[in-house]
């Protein structure tokens, strides 16, 4: 039984919010390791807001926060 | 007088009793330039991310102040002619959390907040160009 070629699904993935922006959002703290890790790679590199859907604004602060964290070494600037 | 937040890694040598004694002398400092330091938070020995100064481990500790820009000039002139003290960072803030620091409650999970960030959530995405 000859299954009908299905298209190609377009990757559609849903409109993502920027968590921080909600009225109840997170408050982005350079002390607060678990929230920053989320948002680095596994190398420890800060990921991009085009991959995380952070809104300009709150990823401007999102990296001040994690050079901060880096500086005072809650986080490594490179984990390999 | 404005808000600030001041934190400082301690070699990990030190005991508990001298970094106590070192942020004791601090917070003289602070109530001389008549500020005064709202929170005071000793996060106790941390493994460090990276060795500073070859240590691994350091004593970190948390200071919400409230003082004049001159206080703290001050405070940080004396805390770069200690040292014991590895690294410190001094930032203004518009208002003080006086809710502990999440640097203090590492154990206590705070993580269902965090559920729907999950580096998973963003694929696997390394950012390598290599």
């Amino acid at each position: 039984m000859n299954s009908i070629p299905v298209t190609r699904k377009p990757f559609f993935r849903r409109r993502k919010t920027c968590p921080f922006s909600g009225p109840d959002a997170i408050q982005i703290d350079y002390k607060d390791v678990k929230l920053l890790q989320k948002f680095t790679t596994e190398r420890g590199k800060i990921m991009p807001s085009r991959i995380t859907a952070v809104s300009q604004k709150k990823q401007r602060e999102l990296a001040q926060a994690i050079k901060r964290a880096r500086f005072i070494a809650l986080m490594p600037y490179v984990l390999d | 007088m404005a808000f600030y937040e001041t934190v400082f890694i301690a070699r990990q040598e030190l005991s508990a009793a001298q970094v106590e004694a070192l942020a004791a002398n601090l917070t003289e400092i602070i109530t001389q330039g008549k500020g005064e330091i709202t929170k005071t938070e000793f996060c106790g020995l941390r493994t460090l991310a990276y060795s500073i100064k070859k240590n691994r481990k350091g004593h970190y500790v948390l200071f919400n102040i409230e003082a004049s820009a001159p206080t703290i000039k001050e405070m940080e002139r004396q805390i770069g002619l200690n040292e014991d003290i590895l690294r410190h960072l001094t930032i203004k803030l518009e208002k003080l959390d006086t809710e502990p620091s999440p640097l203090m409650q590492s154990k206590q999970s705070r993580d269902r907040r965090y559920e729907s960030l999950g580096n998973d959530a963003y694929g696997s995405f390394e950012g390598d160009r290599e």
